[in-house]
């Protein structure tokens, strides 16, 4: 009895002791902390690694911290919106974000983030970005501008990129241009010479003289590319003295006008806004159309990948090409539009210090540049340009050469609205419902009645 | 000594000390209508009424309870003359041509004809009803595609020798939406009217035949005054139901070119859903229902459903 006593005492004294052991070598496994971080990004072809990123990120912000013997550990859980575009998720995660079920960190475009940040469910990024000089530093200063509302910064550019007209000099060639006065399309529009109406004659000849149905082609939703041609005829949209929201109505005709002729003349389709975009993009890509106006980063999305477009430099170039938005006159100003989309984190983000840390390492060089050369987009920081990858990548090379006239979308709250507006307009135009003028006054009628603060000249 | 009447009344309210069994029955029977009907109209009629006097917008949030948006509606917003115009052509021509006519069109040559044939175009005209919205305009998408390919194109450049291929959905997008509504709306009428010209006595139509009366005598002065009430109810059912439904449109043409096909319905999802004017889409959308039940008070008295709703003075064993 007693010897079964000692021996149950021992094989209890073991287990004890056993457990006391992996107790204390699991200790350190126990206080470590996982932080979840939740990113909510749209589903988008054209930017797998804006998300891609992130998570990378987090392999590299755990190993910082447990090099600095911080407990803490971050993990990052994506969810994905199906939102056909920017303009629809930003409107989609406005709701979510009303009804307290906001991520922690988000992905959309930079012209959204003051309507986030009119809200209050935008952290105010300025003091992390000073903090943090290795991860934010460096980042091209031109493109903060897009990531600022009034009273300071509230996102991280992510990328940027350049819209443009591509055109198929296959086609102005077989209507009748010679060579030289194609391949110099580019420098004239850069220096001015070349104009907006110029392009829908091009265009007009293209249909006119070749088998091609199509002059000129645009997105067939609310988008950005169509705001150069407004932004060529002078609306900037926003008053740079209150910083409201600002329609001048000749400019606004002036802008409408020009696609109001392009219908007239046959060269812009009148269901340009009914069609579907891989449909466009295919009339463009096999050689139906002479101009489409859109980004850069849709020949490596669309055009080198689903329709074979010769990714050789040299070869590209000698079918095709791009030029910048004309001016509106000779002499005058030709415009690219950038449209950055930015990183931002939620104000009520229990780790706003983690997640801003996650959001300097996901926007290192070598993790911004793997996103770049694989979707065409153009890099944030000039170290991005040394590296081989990129310089291999020749359209974002090339591209570069549009950063300097460039412009952004107004970062004002009201932008997205407005500009739902302004594609309405063009529908009208092109389908005839509306002249220029009447699209113009349509545009004041609809922006005063639905939207607040606009002002009128 | 109880009457006829008695017995009736006893029979038809139960006997003494059945109040109580009569209430149980009242919540079994009718309780289950009635909470949905609070679920699913009342409930949502006042929390639309509640949101329309805030300025609920984009991130679901209210600052300040107000009566912007009624002033909205009644004053600066210049597109809804347009939008009611339009909701009208809408829901009269699809109702007018194809709910009612074309349906009852259908219902008398489908009876008229052999049994098997009869049910096989019923059948065939219940399709578009039996399909997924998404894949019924799908295929019309393609039906109407402004390409050669398109099956109308196909059939007029192919068949009658056109130039170039059409493209309907800018040029004629109101016909277009009026005829893929009438499609399926025309087979609801078609099952109506079919039963009830079923239910018409056939020794009537024989003694009309005696009387020397030819098919469409047979039709004017039995068929048609048969199919009162059906025609009644499809005419008020279908109105109210084009007045609020706008999923086909919004799939065939997203309510464009412009504005030309945004009917009220849909003009209201496009505000509140589109443009995250949640507050002013709730405002739209009471005059909505406002506009409904007008519209049923309308076709109650015009059709005079009172008397149509009456029980049968005559009992047939």
């Amino acid at each position: 009895m007693i010897h079964w006593k000692i021996g149950t005492a021992a094989l209890l004294c073991a287990a004890l002791a056993g457990g006391s052991a992996a107790f204390l070598s699991a200790t350190p496994l126990l206080a470590q902390e996982t932080v979840k971080l939740e990113l909510w990004s749209r589903q988008d072809p054209s930017g797998p690694l804006r998300p891609g990123n992130v998570v990378k990120a987090a392999e590299r912000l755990n190993k910082e911290l447990a090099a600095e013997g911080s407990p803490k550990r971050v993990e990052v859980a994506v969810r994905e919106s199906p939102a056909k575009g920017f303009d629809d998720d930003a409107l989609q995660l406005l709701k979510v974000f009303g009804i307290g079920e906001g991520p922690d960190i988000f992905i959309a475009a930079h012209e959204w983030i003051c309507a986030f940040q009119e809200d209050g469910f935008v952290l105010k990024l300025d003091d992390y970005i000073s903090k943090y000089p290795q991860h934010f530093g460096t980042i091209f200063p031109s493109l903060w501008s897009s990531a600022k509302c009034p009273d300071g910064t509230y996102a991280i550019p992510q990328d940027a990129e350049a819209r443009m007209f591509f055109y198929n000099k296959k086609l102005l060639r077989e209507a009748g241009y010679d060579s030289a006065f194609v391949d110099a399309m580019p420098e004239r529009a850069l220096s001015g010479d070349l104009t907006m109406d110029e392009v829908l004659e091009i265009a007009k000849q293209v249909v006119d003289k070749t088998k091609a149905q199509y002059g000129v082609l645009h997105r067939p939703n609310k988008g950005p590319d169509y705001i150069m041609v407004f932004q060529a005829y002078g609306s900037g949209f926003v008053d740079p003295e209150t910083g409201k929201l600002l329609l001048e109505r000749d400019k606004l005709a002036a802008a409408f006008g020009w696609f109001e002729r392009g219908v007239k003349e046959g060269v812009i389709p009148a269901n340009n806004t009914a069609m579907e975009f891989d449909a466009l993009r295919k009339e463009f890509y096999t050689g139906n159309a002479a101009f489409w106006m859109y980004g850069i980063w849709d020949l490596g999305s669309v055009g080198f990948p689903t329709y074979g477009l010769p990714q050789d430099e040299k070869a590209f170039f000698a079918d095709w090409g791009w030029i910048a938005g004309p001016a509106p006159q000779k002499g005058g100003s030709p415009v690219s539009l950038t449209h950055p989309i930015v990183y931002a984190i939620a104000a009520d983000t229990k780790e706003p210090e983690l997640a801003a840390r996650l959001l300097g390492h996901a926007s290192a060089a070598d993790l911004n540049t793997d996103h770049a050369v694989t979707t065409t987009h153009l890099g944030i920081k000039p170290e991005q340009l040394e590296d081989p990858r990129y310089a291999k990548a020749w359209p974002l090379a090339r591209a570069t050469d549009l950063l300097k006239i460039t412009k952004f979308l107004p970062n004002n709250s009201q932008f997205g609205e407005l500009n739902g507006i302004i594609y309405a307009g063009i529908q009208g135009i092109e389908s005839g419902r509306l002249s220029a003028e009447k699209a113009a006054d349509f545009v004041i009628e609809e922006a005063s009645s639905t939207l607040e603060d606009v002002i009128v000249k | 000594m109880t009457t006829i009447a008695d017995e009736l009344t006893i029979e038809r309210r139960g006997h003494a000390g059945s109040a109580a069994r009569r209430r149980t029955n009242f919540v079994i029977f009718l309780g289950p209508a009635i909470v949905l009907t609070i679920l699913f109209f009342v409930v949502p009629v006042i929390i639309d009424i509640a949101v329309s006097f805030t300025d609920l917008s984009r991130s679901l949030r209210i600052s300040e309870f107000t009566t912007e948006q009624y002033e909205k509606v009644l004053r600066t917003d210049r597109r809804l003359s347009q939008v009611i115009g339009l909701t009208f052509i809408y829901v009269f021509g699809t109702l007018a041509i194809f709910n009612v006519t074309f349906g009852l069109i259908l219902a008398i040559t489908t009876t008229a004809i052999r049994n098997v044939s009869g049910s096989f175009f019923r059948g065939v005209w219940l399709l578009p009803r039996m399909s997924p919205s998404v894949l019924y305009i799908l295929l019309w998408l393609w039906a109407v595609s402004p390409t050669e390919a398109g099956l109308v194109n196909q059939v007029l450049m192919q068949a009658f020798g056109l130039d170039g291929p059409l493209d309907l959905l800018t040029s004629a997008p109101v016909a277009l939406i009026i005829i893929s509504n009438g499609f399926i709306g025309a087979s609801m009428g078609m099952i109506i009217f079919t039963a009830a010209i079923r239910g018409i006595p056939e020794h009537l139509f024989h003694a009309a035949a005696v009387d020397g009366a030819g098919t469409f005598a047979k039709i004017r002065f039995i068929t048609l005054p048969a199919l009162r009430w059906p025609i009644s109810f499809v005419t008020i059912y279908q109105t109210l139901s084009l007045l609020v439904s706008f999923e086909y449109i919004l799939l065939l043409t997203k309510g464009g070119p412009f504005y030309d096909t945004t009917v009220y319905a849909l003009y209201v999802y496009r505000r509140a859903f589109e443009s995250g004017q949640y507050g002013y889409g709730a405002a739209l959308a009471l005059f909505l229902i406002v506009i409904g039940v007008v519209v049923a008070l309308i076709g109650w008295r015009f059709f005079d459903m009172e008397r149509l709703l009456q029980r049968p003075r005559i009992e047939v064993h």
